[in-house]
């Protein structure tokens, strides 16, 4: 049987146009999704690239600035601005601390179009006052991004519905259903098998139209081959999900409209409903501190410690006797209070920050532990992750900084403290930054996704037995 | 053969089909005869298996249709009222794909042959079956019968809607088959071609089979009187 | 004969089981979102409340203190929330509630809550306007969808057309019965909502004439995708090709169109990274006048006109402290600045606006999605309104304290400090949000094209009917 369905499944298709609408379809999807996705990519790398081409503009001219110093020559910059300051090195030539894409970014825009891809934290700022987030218009982010990720999650599936769900109720319909019933076979089998082929094609088209527009983008195949492979993975799995619920409501379901309808319902509940439910549970059960009111709490502890300037310098210096014990001149200024002062903020801030960043962990963990119950989820999250732009690629590249940060502004202490001149030969060790991706493995929650669709499956089997008729009158 | 016996389907109060009993042997071709609702289509379905009785049992070839439904189907054919075909595919399309998926394999030329042989004209044999006549789609349907060798033929109302040369037409197929040793079953409105096209024929009502008669023993004008008969001394009854 | 088809239509809906759970799970659902939705408003208000209380404490006892370090510690300005984001969060989640008002700088508004949040949030909120935008044009394709293909499926148009029926008056009634049961539903909630916002302590802004406009625009939105569903019902033979166009329409316009404008928009009129941003204004800043460098070449263009001005050979003899004038002159200047590349924002921003209005063309969801956040105040031009209001008071704080700094002390007095009440001066940041008129008066465009819709769907609607 199944070699005669294979065979006129195909015709069947070819000749109502269904492979032909279906490939042209998903051509223009997935065309028009890659190429959002690597205009948005190719506009971040620029932007990370121009920051450090001017960087390096700044930096030589500033190590010119520091020739001509050390050569006694004279130089025409003001006295506060003078590159052997070494707090002006720390914050005129800031690292571009950033976060290059992944070669697989265009795929999903995850968090991408909310945060910044680079900071330049300086030797004088404070971790709370550097922002994260990009400046985009809200409307943008209200409306999300047609990338490849929303094609595959929000409508595929539609488009797997429209080509699975009358596959026996069109048959019931249109009469055929009779003279294959009189036939020596199992509708449920025959059932299976038609959506089967069907999945098959779907793979096929989406295989063949996603390389294809890869090729067009000229995709670095031989680089990315295995995530080519993993996405195409994904896309299987969850491709499956859903022709095993078209399965389950075909055997289930007597009118198409009926079918249709269902379909469409599981839709709205697993893509729509279920991650805005798990959101807003997630928010009212772990709920973000208030920003504003941390405001005022920042702001109390800083006038109290701007107050206190002298006695948190001497009791900083206390802490740091190597400091006062090096220099020669001990002279103390405005930056020293305010390098002092502002470590002491940090502290004493510090349980503040953490409630949020605990409080954002207890979502997230909660939003994974129940992620299962929308597929859409499960698949989003893996394509972000693939992508590299999920909200904890950002997460980690806000740790990742701000520890570069803090070695910033520990290369500069030592300086500062010690009133000692930044010289051209200090420049090869100021430290580096380079952001690596932590590799996190998500198909775990795939195979979890692969398993609801088997017990699904499972599930059509025990429900409606084998001897429990499929009504074909 | 078709042997049915004590056949009963009930659905709640209502008794769909109440006691038959009736056995078609090879070569012959039984005509139940009846109004709407008497139980006609309801045991063609038993037969088929698409729904279960309630009592007694049915046999196709002495095989038990309720335990061993997929067997049976290996034996018979069945073309109902209207018979539908998949309108994208051509008639020998449409003959491989089902006695493909019945694990019949033929060759382009055998197809064709049962084609000629149901009657089709061959200049439509590879046209798309979506403009076919009823009576067109019959002979398809009867090709598919051929194919799989069917001993067992089930039609259900099938010169319904059909001109009278269709009608004449299907019934001399029907003559051929039966010729070949194939029972046939076949439910009808149609007095003119039972008498026609039957060995013996059957008159229902409420599920029950009231009268039976060898064709040769009686005339089309007996037949009708008979017909009229039954259904107005079980109207008066009831 | 419209009103026997109404009555008709009604009892068969009603009868049918699905729509009925269809109803409940919907009305089930808008119960959750505005349940949540008002627990999130209170709770936001309480915190907008204290947080202004507290920042305006913090800023009335910073003690004695040089005017120009107050100037540098600055205050902060928070965004209200209005009662009607209650109905829809507009783009609340994607911009931030406070802003920073400090000397020299011009501050984004911080703490965006979208990024204080999961992934999760992208996917959207549980929310009424997530209801009202998206589900129930859904519950109104699953209503209509077969309304008109049915009658042809069960030969019942051909009876109805032997009896003399006109084609029109049989779909109006259908509409009709269709518009009704969600006309009356939606009036009820709104109706609810507005007694429920109105009898909340500090309800401030509140306005029964905004509900009630932002009611006519879902209304509207209903009746322009119940004319789309029955055009669709009217064109086709079959329930299920119907309702697959229907559905297909349906994504196209809510889901599609707006993502695919939004990257369009974003495409030909991008905006600068954040980065970008400020090191453009950082050059701008360079090249003009710094309150805090008297030694640039802009700050001695300044000493000499100044001196010319008043006629006097050194700044000491000024009747004011010039370090205070000077210091006044570079924040206005700066400011300009500031203007300038906020004003470039602006006009990408509205250039944007001109893609989506395009878009609207094929997208009924695209005005009425922009009426509505503009009508519960929550769209991005409240918020520009907002970060405008602000940046104009820090503006006149800055002013107030320069003027102070200059006529209290002397020139070269930089260890002045005002006094310890001085602050309570500062008049108190108000922020007025836009009125109703306003708002529409803004919003014109888009009324035009969510009417534009409604006549052009209500005459295609006619004239594919006219005959059925």
């Amino acid at each position: 049987m199944l070699r005669y369905n294979f065979k006129y499944e195909w015709l069947l298709l070819i000749r109502n146009r269904w492979i032909q609408l279906l490939s042209i379809l998903l051509l223009l999807l997935f065309g028009f999704a890659v190429y959002n996705g690597i205009q948005k990519v190719e506009a971040r790398q620029n932007s990370i690239e121009a920051a450090v081409t001017e960087l390096k503009t700044q930096e030589t001219a500033t190590l010119s600035v520091l020739d001509s110093l050390e050569n006694g020559h004279k130089v025409s910059v003001s006295r506060w601005r003078l590159p052997s300051r070494p707090v002006v090195i720390g914050n005129s030539l800031a690292r571009v601390v950033n976060m290059p894409a992944k070669s697989t970014a265009f795929i999903a825009t995850g968090q991408s179009d909310l945060f910044t891809h680079y900071v330049k934290p300086t030797v004088t700022g404070d971790d709370l006052s550097m922002s994260y987030t990009e400046m985009t218009s809200p409307v943008q982010l209200l409306f999300g991004s047609f990338d490849l990720a929303f094609v595959i999650i929000y409508l595929l599936p539609l488009l797997i519905i429209a080509f699975s769900f009358n596959v026996l109720a069109a048959e019931r319909e249109s009469g055929t259903l009779k003279l294959l019933a009189s036939q020596p076979i199992r509708i449920r089998t025959w059932v299976l098998q038609k959506l089967g082929l069907r999945f098959f094609w779907l793979i096929l088209c989406i295989s063949v139209t996603l390389l294809l527009v890869f090729v067009i983008f000229s995709f670095d195949f031989t680089a990315n081959w295995t995530s080519l492979l993993v996405l195409i993975g994904y896309i299987i799995v969850y491709a499956l999900f859903w022709f095993v619920l078209a399965f389950a409501t075909n055997i289930w379901i007597r009118s198409s409209a009926k079918n249709a309808i269902a379909l469409i319902g599981f839709w709205v509940l697993f893509v729509l409903l279920s991650p805005s439910i798990l959101n807003q549970l997630s928010n009212s059960l772990y709920p973000m501190p208030s920003r504003t009111l941390m405001l005022n709490q920042m702001r109390t502890l800083k006038a109290e410690a701007t107050k206190k300037q002298d006695k948190i310098l001497d009791s900083y210096l206390r802490d740091h006797p190597e400091y006062a014990i090096n220099d020669s001149t001990q002279t103390r200024n405005f930056y020293h209070k305010y390098m002092a002062t502002q470590n002491l903020v940090k502290e004493e801030l510090r349980p503040v920050v953490e409630k949020f960043e605990t409080q954002l962990e207890n979502q997230h963990q909660w939003a994974h532990t129940f992620s299962w119950l929308s597929p859409a989820l499960t698949v989003q999250n893996a394509l972000n992750d693939l992508a590299g732009t999920s909200e904890k690629d950002y997460q980690e590249f806000r740790s990742q900084s701000l520890e570069f940060a803090q070695q910033w502004r520990d290369f500069f202490l030592p300086f500062m403290f010690n009133n000692q001149k930044f010289a051209k030969s200090d420049y090869k060790n100021l430290p580096a930054f380079a952001y690596t991706y932590k590799e996190d493995a998500t198909h775990l929650r795939i195979l979890g996704l692969l398993g609801i669709s088997f017990m699904i499956m499972l599930l059509v089997f025990l429900l409606k037995p084998m001897k429990q008729k499929i009504s074909i009158v | 053969m078709i042997r049915i016996n004590n056949l009963t389907k009930t659905y709640g109060d209502f008794t769909a089909l109440d006691s038959l009993c009736l056995t078609v042997k090879e070569g012959e071709i039984y005509c139940l005869l009846g109004a709407n609702g008497a139980g006609k289509t309801t045991t063609i379905n038993l037969l088929l298996g698409f729904i279960k009785p309630t009592l007694g049992s049915a046999y196709i070839n002495d095989i038990n249709v309720v335990e061993k439904p997929k067997l049976t189907k290996n034996h018979l054919a069945y073309i109902p009222e209207n018979l539908m075909l998949y309108p994208s595919l051509s008639a020998i399309e449409n003959l491989d794909y089902f006695s493909g998926i019945a694990n019949k394999k033929f060759k382009k030329s055998e197809l064709e042959a049962f084609l000629v042989e149901a009657g089709l004209q061959t200049s439509a044999f590879h046209k798309s079956v979506a403009k076919y006549s009823k009576g067109m789609r019959q002979k398809v349907g009867i090709a598919i019968a051929l194919a799989k060798d069917a001993k067992v033929l089930l039609l259900d109302e099938p010169t319904s809607g059909l001109d009278p040369k269709a009608s004449n037409e299907f019934g001399q197929l029907l003559q051929k088959l039966r010729q070949k040793g194939v029972a046939t079953l076949m439910a009808t409105h149609d007095l003119f071609r039972a008498k026609e096209v039957a060995t013996t024929i059957g008159i229902m009502k409420d599920g029950q089979l009231k009268q039976q008669w060898s064709v040769d023993t009686l005339s089309l004008k007996e037949l009708e009187d008979s017909y009229l008969e039954t259904m107005s001394y079980n109207s008066l009854q009831s | 004969m419209i009103v026997h088809t109404f009555r008709k239509e009604i009892k068969e809906l009603w009868r049918d089981g699905r729509v009925r759970i269809a109803f409940i799970i919907v009305l089930f659902l808008t119960a959750i979102a505005v349940f949540i939705s008002t627990n999130h408003y209170k709770n936001v208000n309480e915190q907008y409340v204290e947080a202004s209380a507290n920042e305006r404490e913090v800023w009335d006892n910073q003690g004695e203190k040089n005017p120009h370090s107050a100037a540098h510690y600055g205050t902060y300005a928070f965004k209200p929330k209005y009662p009607l984001s209650l109905i829809d969060q507009g783009v609340d989640k994607y911009t931030g509630t406070s802003i920073f008002l400090e000397a020299h700088n011009r501050n984004e508004a911080q703490f965006i809550a979208a990024s204080d949040q999961t992934g999760l949030a992208r996917f959207g909120d549980l929310t009424p306007d997530f209801i009202l935008l998206f589900i129930i044009p859904l519950l109104l394709i699953l209503i209509a969808y077969n309304s008109i293909t049915k009658e042809k499926e069960n030969g019942t148009l051909t009876l109805l057309n032997s009896q003399g029926a006109v084609g029109w008056k049989i779909v109006f009634g259908k509409w009709m019965a269709i518009f009704f049961p969600v006309c009356i539903l939606l009036s009820a909630l709104f109706l609810i909502t507005g007694l429920l916002l109105s009898n909340l302590p500090d309800f401030g802004v509140f306005s029964w004439a905004s509900l009630f406009t932002l009611l006519v625009t879902y209304l509207i939105y209903y009746a322009i995708f119940i004319n789309l569903i029955l055009i669709i019902s009217a064109s086709v033979s079959k329930s299920g090709i119907a309702l697959v166009l229907s559905l297909s329409v349906w994504i196209l316009v809510c889901l599609v169109l707006p993502k695919a404008a939004s990257n369009l928009a974003e495409y030909k009129y991008p905006y600068p990274t954040r980065q970008e941003f400020s090191e453009n204004i950082a050059q701008d800043k360079k090249q003009g006048l710094d309150g805090h460098n008297p030694w640039s070449k802009a700050a001695k263009e300044l000493e000499e006109q100044t001196l010319k001005k008043y006629g006097v050979d050194s700044l000491s003899q000024l009747p004011f402290n010039y370090d205070g004038y000077r210091m006044q002159k570079g924040e206005e200047h700066e400011a300009e600045i500031y203007f300038k590349h906020y004003n470039y924002l602006k006009t990408q921003y509205s250039n944007q606006n001109g893609i989506y209005q395009k878009l609207a063309a094929i997208s009924p969801y695209l005005p009425v999605r922009f009426l509505s956040m503009a009508i519960a105040k929550t769209d991005y031009n409240t918020h520009w309104d907002f970060s405008d209001a602000a940046e104009n008071y820090r503006i006149e704080t800055q002013k107030f304290l320069n003027d102070h700094f200059a006529e209290a002390s002397t020139y070269g007095e930089w260890g002045f400090k005002a006094d310890a009440d001085f602050w309570k001066q500062l008049p108190k940041f108000n922020y007025e949000p836009p009125s109703l008129s306003k708002i529409i008066q803004t919003n014109t465009s888009s009324i035009i094209i969510m009417l534009v819709w409604l006549v052009g769907s209500f005459t295609l609607l006619f004239f594919t009917t006219k005959s059925l």
